[in-house]
């Protein structure tokens, strides 16, 4: 029995060049290697989310009473406008992209991203993002107000009359944002189609590449659309060019579509990866394969596409003729069957199960309940005439945050704890985690359930001050929102503490399935010591039957005997 | 047996459920404001379905994942694996072609509502002057009486006709017949009123949430938009497009009222002559503006520059201005 | 779909091996998945277009007062001129690929410079256009989508002529195109692609008046 893993010298480690530090400094250099990329996105992005919540806070607080006294209101549309920009280009989009970095490559097999340089500069481009977000507080009039839709005439408003002001500033950030996206999404696209380990067909593919993929095909296809309308926006506010600006004859319609085309599909950039995390954290705390999980994978490809076809949903109440708002109506209702497939096939794969309560199952659990919900008030959304009552009230916002918050960010920390000792090859402490999920399930629904009553009273969204009979909502939401930020501190002194210090515990604590299982706890370099080559489906639990042919035993502590081919080689 | 038992559970569960989602489907008529217009009516109608239906959907998955999460759990030192199922192609059919099924009929029963409810799309802009009459082959009740209203409404008199401005950051109301213009909008209960809604420099949300309709106002666009107004009171006009600086500042009153009175008031505003109102927007910037700093409305964060307020509308008739400080 | 990439002799005794077959196999399929990544990106460059050109369609059907006041129309010969150029540079960088992958270098390198001089002919066509026009781009959305559209264009012939010329130089590297060039390739492909968008964009602003 040849233990490779063990007698790897430590120099392969760290960087893939002599002299890189083998360290925690490797996290702070130009790092080709996609695990060292990952956690790079994952840490800066998380920074960013307490920057993105601690606004959010300053704006619940202000919404704690009904008139506009803790904040000019100038701030606080400044606030909602850098809570919503902050909140997606720089935590949920970077955050998921860095799990994919990190998980991809591990999970088919390959050594490393398609373009491991080009992976390196996508991500040094999002702090260049973030400071340029941060320095619009700045500069004179502050940073962008208009909202993060940045509809046009209001974000061609200029009150200071200067060329750098913080909606230039805003346009520049998301530009930039846009072309590390579209890098990302070229580098997983051909990894992902290119780079998939020997044996690995597309349905041994696990169900969160296919996921990721599925994000990624959508950023190629969107993106684009709104850097077309962004630039068209930047030569209005520059140089005076008429695209949207009406009272040059543009049409401020225009960018409505231009904009939705690709950021309503960004909703789903940023939920299928948490359906993939979902996909793939049940299976291994029930002990079962994932129920349909064809159907699952392809289903993600469905959302893909259809998600192309539905963004005029958000402009129901705004200037669409008739057949547009029907026709869209039964497209954006239609989102709702691969959903359906996707949450019935997860019921069905814990049914029966043998569930352990982890922290990581408690999050992907808690994540699917509330998705259930946000899909449900997404039905009510799609149809028109509800729509137009509840379009920009606070029904939407409770909606769009039960899915960001309550599904998208409960996924991202399932998968934060699921891949913890992946990543870092020791445990989070079990107690801690138990807190943070409570806090956060709790948190949730006192934040974003007040919400929906709130705006079927008709109370709209982004206002500063609102009428009395809101009061009451409000107070809740505003509880919800501080309990929200609260329970971010038993994460990051779990995360913190468990890196230094927590037990270690080999390389498949979970004794999980998957290929990223059968390397050692952190990986080394280049991932596999030697490529695998796979056998079989990406679930097999129950089934007894080995995973990859070509690794007799992997030799890594602690290895389930299910998942290794014992008699035969 | 053990089949016998989980039949009789499961049906005990779905009756259970689909009790809970007509209560539900009862309840959600309180989570609304008044149904101050006939279009109300419809959408809560709608809304009540969608609710009803949402339920049963949630409580019968919520109920399996529930019941799984208490008795599938793992024993402490049992660490063998579940039963190795990957799926069962028909269970996978018929929740793919349920939902399907559902949506389209959802879709269905949400494009009759709105036909009924008559919203006029913003591409209808040039005046039309007939009036939208309601093909009787709509006319099937899923809940007529709203309908049968606007149908009266349209058909027994007049459609009233106001010109709605809206700019950053007040609304004004001008009656073209008599030629008033207001801070406040009035309008006859039981009658179809059209209005034409303008905006003069960003878009607008013209939203009243007692009558459950919105439309966004384009600048450069008439937009026509119509509705039926059935019961008296004050309700509240929202801007539901974000705007500005003082968006959540532009707000307006709606009063309801009897025809006699509609007719009084308009009399009333006639003879009235035109005079500043108070604007709320306008009166926050002075404030703002006022370095001395000793008014109430400072707040403990100062802000950035902003677009200036239009000055306050000129008009025939304002409401007595709130006790503000 | 997945490259053959398992190690059939299984015999790896310390990480250097690992490393010199990693690299191997890397520098196997690297060029592949350029071409890809690549094709991708072209791909998902041409909804930039595509936007712009729906955008034009959009303002164009709906604009009352399309044309700026005293514009009826544009010129169309010398574009035409400028289209032809353009489209047929397609085929001399298609030979000069051809002499490359023949490994003969100094038609290559002619060829590559002849596609050079067509594309800056067709930028310089462009900016004599833009010079003689009666409007600008802030008179009205005409102007506007006139300039956002042959502007963007003609910055990515620019860049296609910056490929053109960093290839050329790279020729000069002895050996540099032994072991494959996928950077001409590449930019042979994004010329081609620079062409059809040129087409579109030809047949939308000067042929439908």
């Amino acid at each position: 029995m040849t233990n490779i893993s063990l007698e790897a010298p430590e120099a392969v480690r760290g960087q893939p060049y002599p002299g890189a530090p083998d360290n925690w400094k490797r996290f702070f250099t130009f790092s080709t290697d996609h695990k060292v990329i990952g956690i790079q996105y994952i840490v800066t992005s998380f920074f960013f989310f307490l920057i993105g919540g601690t606004l959010s806070m300053i704006m619940r607080g202000e919404l704690i009473t009904p008139d506009a006294d803790l904040v000019d209101r100038t701030v606080y549309n400044a606030l909602f406008t850098m809570h919503g920009s902050i909140m997606l280009f720089m935590w949920t989009f970077p955050v998921l992209v860095g799990l994919g970095n990190y998980l991809v490559p591990l999970m088919i097999g390959a050594r490393d991203m398609a373009f491991p340089r080009l992976n390196a500069v996508s991500f040094w481009m999002v702090p260049v993002v973030g400071i340029l977000m941060l320095a619009s507080f700045l500069v004179p009039g502050g940073p962008s107000q208009s909202g993060w839709w940045a509809y046009p005439p209001v974000s061609l408003q200029n009150p200071t009359g200067n060329l750098l002001n913080g909606q230039v500033l805003w346009i520049l950030a998301v530009a930039i944002s846009g072309v590390s996206s579209i890098m990302g999404g070229v580098n997983f696209v051909t990894t992902i189609f290119k780079m998939r380990a020997p044996g690995m067909t597309w349905f041994r593919t696990p169900a969160f590449v296919w996921s990721v993929l599925g994000a990624q095909l959508i950023q190629l296809y969107g993106l684009p659309a709104l850097t077309g309308g962004a630039v068209m926006l930047l030569l209005d506010i520059t140089i005076g060019t008429s695209f949207f600006a009406p009272e040059r004859g543009g049409n401020p319609i225009l960018y409505q579509h231009f904009f939705w085309f690709y950021s309503h599909p960004a909703v789903y950039v940023m939920v299928l990866p948490a359906f993939g995390i979902f996909s793939e954290v049940l299976p291994v705390h029930a002990r079962k394969p994932l129920f349909g999980y064809r159907v699952i994978a392809a289903s993600s490809i469905l959302i893909t596409v259809v998600s192309g076809a539905v963004w005029v949903h958000h402009m129901f109440a705004s200037a669409t003729p008739g057949w547009m708002r029907i026709l869209f109506m039964v497209t954006s209702m239609l989102v709702a069957i691969p959903s359906g497939i996707k949450v019935f096939g997860w019921v069905a794969t814990i049914w029966g199960g043998k569930i352990r309560f982890t922290t990581p199952m408690l999050f992907a659990l808690g994540g699917i309940s509330n998705w259930l919900f946000a899909g449900i008030t997404g039905i009510f959304l799609a149809s028109v005439p509800i729509d137009i009552h509840v379009n920009n009230t606070y029904f939407v916002v409770g909606h769009f945050h039960y899915v960001l918050y309550g599904a998208i960010v409960m996924g991202i920390y399932a998968a934060i704890y699921h891949w913890f000792p992946k990543m870092t090859g020791r445990m989070y402490y079990e107690g801690l985690g138990k807190l943070h999920f409570a806090l956060t399930y709790l948190g949730t629904a006192l934040t974003f359930l007040p919400m929906h009553p709130a705006g079927l009273m008709g109370m709209p969204r982004r206002v500063a001050s609102y009428d009395l009979e809101f009061a009451y909502w409000n107070v809740l939401a505003s509880i919800g929102g501080f309990l929200l930020g609260l329970s971010t501190l038993p994460f990051i002194l779990n995360m913190v503490s468990a890196w230094i210090r927590g037990e270690k515990v080999g390389n498949n604590p979970w004794r999980a399935y998957g290929l990223e299982w059968l390397t050692s706890s952190p990986p080394t370099v280049e991932n596999f010591e030697e490529t695998p080559v796979v056998v079989s489906g990406p679930y097999g639990y129950g089934r007894n039957q080995p995973l990859v042919g070509n690794i007799p035993n992997p030799g890594l502590t602690q290895f389930p005997e299910s998942l290794t081919q014992q008699q035969t080689s | 047996m053990m089949k016998l038992r989980a039949i009789l559970i499961m049906t005990v569960y779905a009756i259970l459920v689909a009790m809970t989602s007509l209560w539900m489907a009862k309840q959600s008529y309180s989570w609304f404001p008044p149904e101050a217009a006939a279009e109300a009516k419809l959408l809560d109608d709608l809304f009540s379905l969608f609710t009803g239906l949402g339920t049963f959907i949630y409580l019968g998955v919520i109920g399996p994942f529930l019941y799984s999460l208490v008795f599938h759990r793992a024993s402490k030192y049992d660490m063998s694996d579940g039963p190795p199922i990957e799926g069962n192609t028909w269970l996978e059919i018929v929740w793919t072609a349920v939902p399907l099924v559902l949506v389209l009929t959802l879709s269905f029963v949400s494009y009759r509502t709105y036909e009924k409810m008559a919203v006029r799309g913003p591409m209808e802009l040039v005046h039309l002057h007939m009036p939208q009459i309601i093909q009787p082959a709509y006319a099937e009740p899923f809940d007529s009486k709203p309908q049968q209203e606007i149908q009266n409404a349209v058909e027994t008199a007049p459609i009233e006709q106001i010109d709605v401005t809206a700019k950053q950051w007040a609304w004004i109301f001008h009656y073209p017949k008599q030629d008033i213009t207001s801070t406040e909008l009035h309008l006859p209960v039981d009658r179809r009123v059209r209005f034409t809604l303008r905006s003069q420099d960003v878009l607008h949300g013209f939203y009243i949430p007692a009558f459950r309709l919105k439309q966004d106002v384009v600048p450069n666009h008439e937009i026509d938009f119509e509705l039926t107004p059935v019961k008296t009171g004050t309700y509240r006009l929202r801007d539901s497009m974000f705007s500005g600086t003082y968006f959540a500042a532009n707000q307006a009153d709606v009063v309801v009222q009897p025809f006699n009175e509609y007719q009084q008031w308009l009399a009333d505003a006639a003879a009235g002559s035109p005079t500043p109102a108070f604007n709320r927007a306008a009166f926050e910037y002075s404030q703002a503006n006022d370095r001395s700093g000793t008014t109430k409305d400072k707040v403990a964060v100062r802000g950035w520059d902003t677009i200036p307020p239009a000055p306050p509308p000129v008009v025939n008739y304002a409401p007595k201005r709130e006790q503000e400080s | 779909m997945t490259a053959e990439r398992a190690n059939p002799s299984g015999e790896l005794r310390n990480a250097q091996d690992v490393e010199a077959n990693v690299r191997q196999h890397q520098e196997h399929d690297a060029a592949s998945n350029s071409k890809f990544g690549f094709i991708v990106f072209l791909l998902s460059e041409s909804v930039i277009f595509l936007s712009f050109f729906t955008g034009y369609i959009v303002y164009k059907t709906t604009t009352l007062d399309w044309y700026p006041p005293g514009v009826t129309g544009l010129e169309t010969r010398d574009p035409f001129i400028n289209t032809l150029v353009l489209v047929s540079s397609s085929f001399v960088i298609y030979v000069a690929e051809r002499y490359l992958h023949d490994k003969k270098l100094w038609g290559f390198r002619l060829f590559l410079l002849i596609t050079m001089a067509m594309g800056s002919y067709f930028l310089f066509g462009q900016a004599v256009e833009w010079r003689s026009l009666p409007f600008s781009y802030q008179s009205g959305l005409f102007g506007g989508t006139f300039f956002l559209l042959t502007g963007f264009h003609g910055l990515h012939v620019l860049t296609g002529i910056l490929l053109q010329t960093l290839m050329l130089g790279r020729s000069f590297i002895p050996g540099n195109y032994d072991n494959g060039y996928f950077g001409v390739e590449a930019t042979s492909l994004f010329w081609h692609f620079v062409d059809v968008i040129w087409i579109v964009l030809y047949t939308l602003i000067y042929v439908w008046q």
